[in-house]
């Protein structure tokens, strides 16, 4: 036996509709009756019956009409339901076409408590796997949004979980200073040594001057890259920074040189943001050079800035150096938050924002290097795909 | 080189100019004798010339690394009596294992298996853990001749 349903039984002929009824009622189930197919598909929408059983020779609207309009109904209401069609002898063919467009089963007439059973089963089970695969479904992608969700929280947290890493040891540095400082200057004062009180003087300050580049650098990163692009010469930025850092590389035995195309052709930049960045691959490039071991009485370092044209009017800066290189390690953490080649020296911050300028103007920055080599640093803007603002 | 008062001399090696000065001078007005250096090539120059009987020690450092220091001093005969402090921003934990790893990764090469360090002080460092830690070494190490020149 089944489960008690609510059942619509459609028949033209009224004895059928109270025996049947009778019948099916005897087995628990609601049910409600229509005399044609009009009357049952309107009840059908009213009552949303999970099983129908219906005659199919009526007068009108046959039942097998009936049983498209109910199927084509339910799947714009999201609903299942199962139809039973009944037949008289000799409409076997007509039952073939029916189960064709999803019926559940067929009963024939007179009909059998037996088969009525059967069909009536059937159609239950149906319903319950139906229901049972849809509620899988569910589960799964419930399960998959659950899973996504937690997946992005731990890398949210694992990015914040670096970045706080990388700023408490920036912070202990800082605090050495201090310390340093304090330790200093109580031991000039204690012991009356001038020199000890000029040490500690010099730190404090030098410590305090890092704690507001510090800040400030923070600051500069956590703003959104708010860019204000002007038609400009794309060497522009390259050969401001080249002039800047000239007496710089030269004063660190580093050739600084500067090659880009005469005449390059007029690009959407933000020439101060650019600046900014290759100010910042140069100073680097120049650092390594330093690692390197190249100075002032080891001349032989060199810079390479390159600006080319590419595509429908995009750029590329290159900053090529021949020095200390990046091992894979530091390759793979370079735009961290707060990681740093260069010991003291550096906030890690400087090769984020350089990526955020880059994006900003929706381009990238890739990095080639190898350990003893050198180090090359590109930012590739590309031409007419919009800046990102 | 600054004079102490006879408790030891002891070597700073920190590419940092102001943490050198600052453990430097604690060491000094303490009652050390102190001389310094800014990376592990000098601070090997400057070990072999004074002999310093603790070397404070950075482990990063452009250009020679400490570890690499600490491999070289405990592989020369004469120096690798010498103490070694470590001072870094390292976390502890992270720094043995770090160590264990160089360890394991240079058997037999150099003189055989790399010691461990005698101590070890976490960045910053305070005056009193400096100085407790070199007063142990120190302590340890006079008891610590006698075996080796047993072992001799």
């Amino acid at each position: 036996m089944s489960a008690p349903r609510k059942i619509l039984l459609v028949d033209d002929e009224e004895g059928i509709r109270k025996v049947l009824g009778l019948s099916l009622a005897d087995r628990g189930h609601e049910v409600h009756t229509a005399g044609n197919a009009e009357q049952a598909l309107a009840l059908f929408r009213e009552l949303l019956p999970p099983i129908v059983l219906t005659d199919i020779k009526m007068p009108g609207m046959d039942g097998l009409a009936l049983l498209q309009a109910i199927k084509a109904e339910a799947l714009v209401l999201g609903r299942d339901v199962e139809v039973i069609l009944i037949t008289g002898h000799g409409d076997i063919d007509q039952a073939i076409q029916g189960i064709k467009l999803d019926a559940t089963d067929f009963v024939t007439k007179p009909i059998s408590d037996d088969a009525l059973d059967i069909a009536l089963s059937r159609a239950s089970e149906r319903l319950e796997l139906r229901q049972a695969i849809r509620e899988h479904t569910e589960e799964l992608e419930r399960l998959v949004e659950q899973k996504t969700r937690e997946l992005i929280a731990a890398e949210r947290l694992a990015a914040v979980g670096q970045t706080v890493a990388g700023l408490s040891h920036a912070i202990k540095n800082l605090a050495s200073g201090l310390e340093g400082s304090i330790f200093l200057l109580g031991k000039g004062l204690e012991l009356d040594r001038r020199t000890y009180l000029d040490q500690g003087w010099e730190m404090l300050k030098a410590n305090v001057e890092k704690i507001k580049d510090l800040s400030l650098e923070m600051l500069r990163y956590a703003r959104p890259e708010a860019l204000r692009p002007a038609l400009c010469d794309p060497a522009l930025p390259a050969r401001q920074v080249a002039e800047l850092l000239g007496a710089k590389a030269q004063a660190a035995g580093v050739a600084l040189t500067l090659a880009h195309p005469p005449d390059m052709a007029l690009a959407l930049l933000d020439a101060e943001a650019l600046h900014r960045a290759l100010m910042n691959l140069v100073g680097n490039a120049l650092d390594a050079c330093q690692a390197a071991g190249f100075g002032p009485e080891a001349p032989g370092g060199r810079v390479l800035l390159t600006v080319e044209a590419q595509p429908e009017g995009g750029v590329r800066y290159s900053v090529n150096d021949n020095g200390s290189g990046l091992d894979e390690e530091a390759r793979s953490r370079l735009f961290t938050a707060f990681f740093s080649t260069k010991g003291e020296g550096g906030s890690g911050l400087g090769l984020m924002t350089t990526k955020k300028i880059a994006e900003a103007h929706g381009g990238s920055v890739a990095v080639t290097s190898e350990i003893g080599l050198g180090t090359t640093f590109s930012i590739v803007i590309p031409g007419r795909n919009g800046l990102n603002l | 080189m600054t004079a102490g008062t006879g408790l030891g001399r002891v070597l700073v090696v920190d590419d940092e100019m102001h943490l050198r000065l600052y453990i430097a001078a604690v060491f000094e007005t303490a009652g050390y004798e102190t001389a310094m250096a800014r990376d592990g090539e000098e601070g090997f120059r400057k070990a072999l010339e004074w002999k310093p009987d603790l070397v404070s020690l950075d482990l990063m450092m452009p250009n020679e690394g400490g570890i690499r220091l600490f491999q070289r001093l405990k592989a020369d005969r004469e120096l690798k009596t010498a103490g070694v402090l470590v001072v870094s921003a390292i976390g502890g934990e992270a720094f043995r294992h770090s160590l264990a790893l160089v360890r394991s990764g240079m058997n037999g090469k150099d003189g055989g298996m790399l010691p461990d360090v005698d101590g070890y002080v976490e960045k910053p460092p305070s005056p009193e853990a400096l100085l407790s830690e070199a007063g142990r070494i120190l302590a340890a190490r006079g008891a610590g001749t006698g075996e080796n020149i047993k072992e001799a």
